[in-house]
């Protein structure tokens, strides 16, 4: 018997790349397309639910077992952990955390203890602990760019796509701190217990990728 | 004052049926390592931090629950049971004959992240086998593994084996700096297929480059031996694990017993055969042992040793376990405590109780609001069953 899989998908750009690269495979996604109320779309050609969730909640999800993958953008993967397989790379979704200071602002050079405001401490304490620096992180919950510009901080960590941001407000990326792309992870126990139909579906997914590369 | 009326994160209160399903696994597994020649040991809830530290388990520091104790000393609450019984091992046990076969059934403690929904808590039931090495040693903790979840009742579940020795001998041909040799393992464990590629390509030209980039995907059935024989050429530890189950499917264990060369989890602990156990139901694996042969040594006592531990309620909430309900209320007269209590005692638990009250109305109100569907009245020679 075929067990029916259940994945998360992060809810905004990550959920639409998915139903395209699942479309692209040949499954039907108009469940996800046309959800209505529904808050559990299963697909009508392939053996597969999606639910769809916050990138945080995708993993807590996918860690629980209640879910057996998800599909999720490295940068919350690095921020929050978790125990689960991280399987694929996805290709989609690309970006990369920076460290970025204001323009023209020399963020070594100093003894002094710098400070860095981020909406990611637990990446940005990784990366200055990777450099056996110390440093005084702010936790950050919306516009990160603002930190420096009102001198509470002396540099950010955030994600950057195009730099865009960062230039219009007199910042500067002076560092890549990791890159970001959206990958699929399996839950470990779903793995060994439905190895059958994980393994069809990751070979689908991967020679859909491969197809393009 | 305040007065705290929740527990502290991490810990709940468990109620009525998660206690009968913590009961029914422990006592089934108890009887079966009784059977099996085991005898039980339990190590106090506390222990000095540095023993840990000192067993080469790599639990990490923040995840261990502290207390300092009046001189000064750190302890910790007991955040695995191997490291314990390898002390008593090592100490009282010195002068017994090996191999020692030993149980417990013990909490530990680690505390995790706040809101993962994980417990601080864990019901540990488990084994060591002290002073025994070889296949059949192995074939014994396997074959006790396999029986474990199955005298739980649970129905849909098999152990995984792998073997410390397979990654290492891959490992120890390639020519890479340390750290990056954690990487690669660590990838490998977490089968992160991307990363491993990376760390990978610019070894490329290595023999055993090919059979470490598959090695996320040798998992399943014994063909996964073939296959890392043909990528990795012949090796002691694949010889040893085609062994064990030649020996395990001779007797009846092959269709419980499946493979993953990627458990490469906690590799400075473990020398030789891993092993989990995975349950239909459970998010994560629910067994997990293995050989660690140097850990008696840092206890002052050169012997080999080998066990597994099961996650209690985590089996437990894989199964079915019926709660009684309550059936009968019994209302008696004076001088009749005897009969009353001898109906309650020839009652399946729990289906049947006495009534404190002393009228048969509010007996009939108590039975009424507890869900009874009827009270036995026993007064002077009478003996009635009335219905709610």
């Amino acid at each position: 018997m075929s067990e029916r899989l259940r994945i998360a998908l992060t809810k905004g750009r990550l959920q639409d790349q998915s139903v395209e690269l699942f479309e692209a495979m040949g499954l039907d996604c108009s469940p996800v397309r046309n959800p209505g109320r529904r808050l559990i779309h299963a697909l009508p050609n392939y053996p597969l639910d999606a639910v769809l969730a916050k990138a945080p909640d995708v993993i807590t999800y996918v860690e629980h077992g209640v879910c057996d993958l998800g599909v999720v953008g490295k940068d919350t993967i690095l921020e929050k952990g978790g125990a689960f397989y991280e399987v694929l790379d996805l290709g989609f979704g690309r970006c990369r955390f920076a460290l970025a200071v204001k323009r023209g602002s020399d963020f070594y050079g100093t003894y002094k203890t710098r400070r860095v405001a981020s909406k990611y401490p637990g990446v940005t304490r990784a990366f200055f602990e990777g450099k056996g620096m110390d440093v005084d992180i702010i936790k950050i919950e919306g516009s990160v760019e603002l930190a420096p510009i009102l001198d509470l901080a002396d540099g950010i960590v955030d994600i950057v796509e195009t730099g865009a941001t960062l230039k219009e407000n007199g910042l500067e990326p002076i560092e890549d701190v990791a890159q970001v792309s959206a990958r699929l992870i399996v839950n470990t126990a779903s793995m060994k217990l439905y190895k059958n139909e994980i393994t069809d579906f990751l070979s689908r997914v991967e020679r859909e990728l491969g197809g393009h590369t | 004052m305040n007065i705290h009326i929740n527990t502290p994160e991490g810990t709940r209160d468990r109620l009525f049926s998660e206690c009968l399903e913590r009961r029914q696994v422990q006592s089934a597994l108890v009887e079966l390592f009784r059977r099996r020649g085991y005898t039980e040991v339990i190590t106090p809830e506390v222990e000095f931090y540095d023993l840990f530290v000192q067993s080469g388990n790599p639990i990490p520091q923040e995840a261990m629950l502290k207390i300092i104790d009046r001189s000064g000393r750190i302890m910790v609450m007991r955040p695995d049971c191997t490291a314990p019984i390898a002390r008593v091992a090592a100490t009282k046990l010195k002068h017994l004959a090996l191999p020692q076969r030993l149980y417990y059934g013990q909490t530990v403690f680690r505390s995790g992240q706040a809101h993962q929904g994980g417990s601080s808590e864990i019901a540990q039931c488990g084994v060591e086998m002290i002073g025994a090495v070889g296949d059949k040693a192995d074939l014994e903790m396997v074959a006790m593994a396999v029986d474990a979840l199955r005298c739980c009742g649970l129905k849909q579940f098999h152990i995984e084996l792998g073997h410390a020795g397979f990654y290492r001998a891959l490992a120890g041909r390639m020519d890479m700096p340390q750290e990056e040799l954690e990487r690669l393992r660590a990838a490998i464990e977490g089968k992160n297929f991307a990363l491993l590629n990376d760390l990978l390509e610019p070894y490329r030209g290595e023999e055993a480059c090919a059979a470490l980039r598959r090695l996320p995907y040798l998992f399943g059935g014994v063909e996964v031996l073939d296959e890392a024989q043909a990528l990795a050429g012949p090796c002691h530890s694949l010889d040893h694990l085609r062994r064990l189950y030649g020996e395990l499917s001779a007797a009846g264990y092959g269709d419980c017993v499946g493979f993953d060369l990627g458990l490469v989890h906690q590799l400075d602990y473990y020398t030789g055969l891993v092993f989990r156990g995975y349950a239909e139901g459970a998010g994560a694996p629910v067994l997990s042992g293995g050989r660690y042969d140097n850990l008696m040594e840092q206890f002052g006592r050169r012997a080999e040793a080998t066990g597994f531990a099961v996650d209690v309620d985590a089996v437990g909430a894989c199964l079915v376990v019926d709660t009684p309900a309550l059936e009968t209320v019994i209302h008696y007269g004076p001088g009749l405590l005897a009969q009353a209590l001898a109906v309650v005692d020839g009652s399946p638990a729990g289906s049947c109780e006495l009534s404190p009250c002393r009228t048969l109305d509010s007996t009939m109100n108590l039975a009424r609001e507890k869900g009874a569907r009827r009270v036995l009245l026993l007064d002077g020679g009478e003996e009635r069953w009335l219905t709610v």
